[in-house]
């Protein structure tokens, strides 16, 4: 049952992916504004922070009832400041659930919506950096194309950051694997080129756990490897809303707002 | 088997710490770590950064606003206020009404050295008799206490006044009407407009005269100031305010027991039904305003009794929550849907009053929510607000406390007692606040727990009371006692926090007396040809079901007023104007000493014309004659409702045993001041020229009261 369910959500989320970004960051974005109340329910003391905004709300009245008494209103906006200050620590508890699961999903999401994949037959970089060596360790590092990717200048040596920068281009639509040698080893990094929606991965990383985890979706580089990373300057990828173009969070930001502000309403959560 | 369970629930803790220790490891990184940043703006972080944002920011906008604007604001009011400051005696007076409180018994607990701050009051200031109003009854006293004027020009006489073309009841204090127009769309019918709500209740309020001389007041629950007037200051409605059905209070008793009785006032009986192991009943509301003849709305609830703890377990609405066994519930939102997004916003609170045999839940009246009010019951609206959101919810029905609900026995001494206090304490709270906020001006509260709680535990101070005739002296309680000693501690914690530029003045609008017995007015003009019955009829039902107006020269509805059927004043009067005042010293003159068989007391010890009592625009909406009765007696329950008995005097046995709408000159009010009077005979009428005179404003030339003098003023 919970395999057929994994499979039904997977069906779901690659049809949205046909469909387009904008349904996906809409669809998400609902999905987890409303998990998202949901958990800030469960996990907050929602009768402290009812009566902690009630008063707040209070004092705001205060401020405007007795506006021609400076000492209340002084005092009232003291009072809301502190108020403020009580709701803020009644809400870092639940934030604290809140973020991990928020965090490492739109590490996810980021990783389909946030770059787009190369463009055929248009030029792109490819950025190896080293391990901390000599500068004739950058000539020791070689680089093995598939047939579809083309060098189309000589690798640019950078000995002050300790990196090689080739500029490719890709002939044809398609995931591709290019090789990277030193020392006698060697370890691929994958490119995709085309227009659909793919997970990407901009760089390779070796060691570097928490920052594999949040930028990078492939394995890590050898242990031995004289390589830091590999990285492909993919473009961006921007959500058209009204013939705006967008970075995907910020449509996901204000929607799951909205989503998290109607549903808890309906549930009559306090946040 | 203790060691396995206690492994257990180390491996247990052991694993939830290990996941803790994950899920602070993961919270740590993504802190850390700046490439995903952009994650932290979820909706969760968003939901605390806006709701903070707004709660900061619309302050800050109001305070600079207020700050800005004050310099002129102030240099604006300094002419004003100068010459109303210069001139004022006192920076600020606070005036407590305790509804009902009477000098003979707060001299006798003084005297017995109950009551040390009343009695700091006494030594140091004022403690006097003050005159009350004919009839003595609170929305008239309270009236010309506000307005400084006599019943003839503020025009409330009673609760009730009669409608002259019908013979039945209006609320005197204010009328309500929705909206003229409606769109009919289907089975629907939608009001086109504002609900009009007109205040019957006529004059001006000193606070008024105070606001227009620029000082600020706040005025909480005092008597017919519903619906709310404009005036600088702020102000909680009190005793007329409806409840959310619209009357003056309406309990409901849900219960398994099957009765066809009804509750003769002030309640309905609602069936608990069980279906599939679930208790299910129903709280009634008010009428749809969307569907024609569709009935009253109603939100349901569930019980699920739980006879191990003697409690059950309550779904009403969204709420959830247990009650024990005689435990009242905090107020619960009651919301009514009518259909089409339209929501009647009340509260309500919860009484589990019995699990078995059967089960009887107790709710009280549906009060009109004071945080999303339906009806203004403040100056300005969002005043009910700020006091809800300061305080949480509190009642805001006029009469608040269920003396119906006792009187019926749906509710025990005890239970009422603590729903009475609860709202006292709620009340005591908005005093105090109202205290903080009005450093300079006018604060006055009215508390009338001192009132319902006279009224409904006098059996307790006679031996021989109807109500209690049969319970031993033992049983007997001190609810008056601790009443009287309750509010004293109120006053010694509000002189705390006031200072000698400060008048405190304690008055009440009445006092009080027994009411052992009652007289059924209607019946004695019965038997004695001022009222006639159609034939055959020897009782009439309520509101002169029966009676033959064609052939009624008097009658009597409310608990004072005796009234003519004159002709061309009431639909089928029969009295000639000319007639009249022969007939009103006929019936003065019989009335007058009417003495009880039964008890050999004297029942009626003054009968007033209302034509020398009353003077102003407004004199003409009087009843004709106010019947004064004697202590210990009062209008009978019947009579009060129009109704016609065979008996004209009979013994009250209700708890309500313990009464003041009687012979004005035997339930003078009370006057406690901490600045000492001099005045022989204060009356309530005088208080507020007293007040517009002590803070040096010129009193208006159509008081009937006058100011009093302070001793210090006459000694230099």
């Amino acid at each position: 049952m919970a395999v057929a369910r994994h499979g039904v959500a997977i069906a779901a989320f690659k049809f949205l992916l046909l469909i387009s970004p904008l349904a996906i960051v809409v669809v998400l974005s609902v999905v987890v504004g409303s998990l998202m109340v949901v958990l800030f329910g469960y996990t907050s003391d929602q009768k402290a922070i009812a009566i902690t905004k009630d008063q707040v709300k209070a004092h705001l009245l205060a401020v405007r009832l007795y506006r021609d008494q400076i000492p209340v209103v002084m005092s009232s906006y003291g009072k809301i400041l502190r108020g403020t200050g009580r709701y803020l620590k009644l809400s870092f508890k639940p934030l604290l659930w809140v973020i991990v699961p928020i965090t490492l999903l739109m590490v996810q999401v980021d990783r389909y919506l946030g770059a787009a994949p190369l463009p055929p037959n248009l030029p792109f970089l490819l950025t190896v950096h080293l391990t901390g060596q000599t500068s004739d360790a950058l000539n020791d590092v070689t680089l093995v194309l598939p047939p579809e990717i083309a060098m189309t200048a000589p690798p640019v040596h950078v000995p002050a950051e300790n990196a090689i920068v080739w500029r490719l281009v890709a002939s044809k639509e398609g995931k591709y694997d290019v090789k990277i040698a030193a020392a006698g080893q060697s370890a691929a990094k994958t490119v995709r080129v085309g227009s659909d929606l793919a997970r990407i991965s901009t760089v390779r990383l070796r060691g570097q756990f928490w920052e594999r985890m949040f930028s990078s979706a492939e394995p890590a580089l050898p242990e031995n490897f004289p390589v830091d990373s590999i990285s492909i300057n993919y473009p961006d990828r921007d959500i058209e809303i009204a013939g705006y173009g967008m970075n995907w969070i910020w449509p996901f930001f204000i929607l799951s707002m909205v989503a998290g502000f109607i549903f808890k309403e309906i549930r009559g959560i306090r946040i | 088997m203790k060691k396995m369970r206690g492994q257990h629930i180390t491996s247990g803790n052991a694993q939830k710490c290990r996941w803790l220790r994950w899920y602070f490891f993961l919270l740590l990184a993504c802190v850390l770590f700046p490439t995903a940043s952009h994650a932290y703006a979820g909706p969760g972080a968003g939901f605390a950064v806006l709701s903070s944002f707004w709660a900061l920011f619309v302050p800050f906008l109001y305070s600079f606003y207020a700050l800005v604007t004050w310099p002129f604001r102030q240099l604006f009011r300094f002419f004003r206020r100068r010459n109303v400051y210069g001139k004022a005696t006192f920076e600020r007076a606070v005036i407590l009404g305790f509804d009902g409180m009477d000098p003979e018994l707060a001299d006798r607990f003084m005297k017995e050295g109950r009551l040390p701050n009343l009695a700091k009051l006494r030594e140091k200031g004022t403690f006097s008799k003050l005159r009350t109003t004919f009839p003595p009854i609170s929305p008239v006293a309270w009236s010309t206490f506000m307005t400084g004027v006599n019943p003839g020009k503020h025009n409330i006489y009673d609760f009730l006044a009669r409608n002259t073309n019908n013979y039945l009841p209006y609320l005197s204090s204010a009328e309500i009407k929705g909206p003229k127009r409606h769109i009919k769309i289907g089975k629907y019918s939608i009001p086109f407009g504002k609900t009009e709500i007109k205040a019957m209740r006529k004059g001006t309020p000193f606070w008024h005269w105070l606001g227009n001389a620029g000082i600020f007041s706040s005025v909480i629950r005092v008597p017919v100031t519903f619906p709310p007037e404009k005036f600088q200051g702020v102000l909680l409605s009190g005793m007329c305010v409806p409840d959310l059905k619209g009357s003056q209070g309406t309990f409901c008793l849900c219960t398994t027991r099957t009765s066809n009785d009804k509750f003769r006032e002030g309640g309905v009986r609602v069936p608990i039904e069980r279906k599939n192991g679930v208790y299910r009943s129903y709280v009634p509301g008010p009428d749809n305003p969307l569907v024609e003849k569709a009935g009253e709305l109603r939100v349901d609830f569930e019980i699920s009794p739980e006879a191990r703890s003697k409690s059950a377990r309550f779904v009403f609405g969204s709420e959830k929550f247990t009650l024990k066994l005689g435990e009242y519930s905090e107020w619960i939102p009651a919301q009514f849907k009518a259909g089409m997004g339209v929501t009647a916003h009340g509260i309500c609170r919860f009484y589990l009053k019995e699990l078995s045999p059967e089960i009887e839940v107790y709710v009280t009246p549906v009060n009109i929510d004071p945080g999303r009010p339906d009806l203004p019951i403040s100056h300005p609206v969002t005043y009910s607000i700020y006091l809800a959101k300061l305080y949480g919810p509190y009642a805001t029905l006029g009469l608040a406390e269920d003396t119906w609900a006792l009187n019926e026995h749906v509710l025990d001494d005890d239970a009422f007692l603590a729903q009475a206090y609860g709202n006292h304490e709620d009340r005591e709270r908005m005093l105090f606040d109202a205290l903080d906020k009005t450093r300079q001006g006018l604060c006055t509260c009215v508390f009338d727990t001192t009132d319902r709680v006279q009224h409904m535990f006098w059996r307790y101070l006679e031996e021989d009371h109807p109500a209690v005739r049969d319970v031993p002296q033992s049983q007997k309680r001190l609810v008056i006692q601790d009443l009287y000693e309750r509010m004293d501690r109120l006053i010694g914690r509000v002189m705390e926090k006031i200072d000698d530029d400060t008048l405190l003045m304690v008055i009440s609008d009445h006092g009080f007396k027994s009411f052992a017995r009652c007289m059924n007015l209607n019946a004695w003009l019965h038997q004695n040809g001022y009222l006639t019955l159609k034939d055959g009829k020897s009782e009439s039902g309520d509101w002169f079901e029966d009676v033959d107006w064609s052939r009624t020269r008097a009658y009597t509805m409310g608990l004072n007023g005796l009234y003519l059927n004159i002709k061309g004043r009431e639909k089928q009067g029969i009295v000639d104007r000319s007639e009249a005042e022969a007939l009103k010293k006929e019936l003065q003159k019989k009335l007058n000493g009417l003495v009880d068989p039964a008890s050999g007391k004297v029942g009626v010890t003054g009968v007033f014309i209302t034509d020398a009592v009353y003077r102003g625009p407004y004199a003409e909406n009087a009843p004709d004659l106010l019947v004064g009765y004697g202590a210990g007696y009062r209008a009978s329950w019947d009579s009060v409702m129009g109704k016609v008995t065979g008996q004209i005097f009979e013994d009250n046995i209700k708890a309500w045993s313990g009464d003041h709408c009687i012979d004005p000159r035997l339930v003078p009010g009370v006057l406690f001041s901490s600045h000492r009077f001099v005045e022989e005979e204060p009356a309530i009428v005088d208080v507020a020229p007293t007040i517009l005179k002590l803070f040096g404003l010129t009193l208006p030339s159509h008081f009937d009261g006058k100011p009093w003098t302070l001793a210090a003023q006459k000694n230099s």
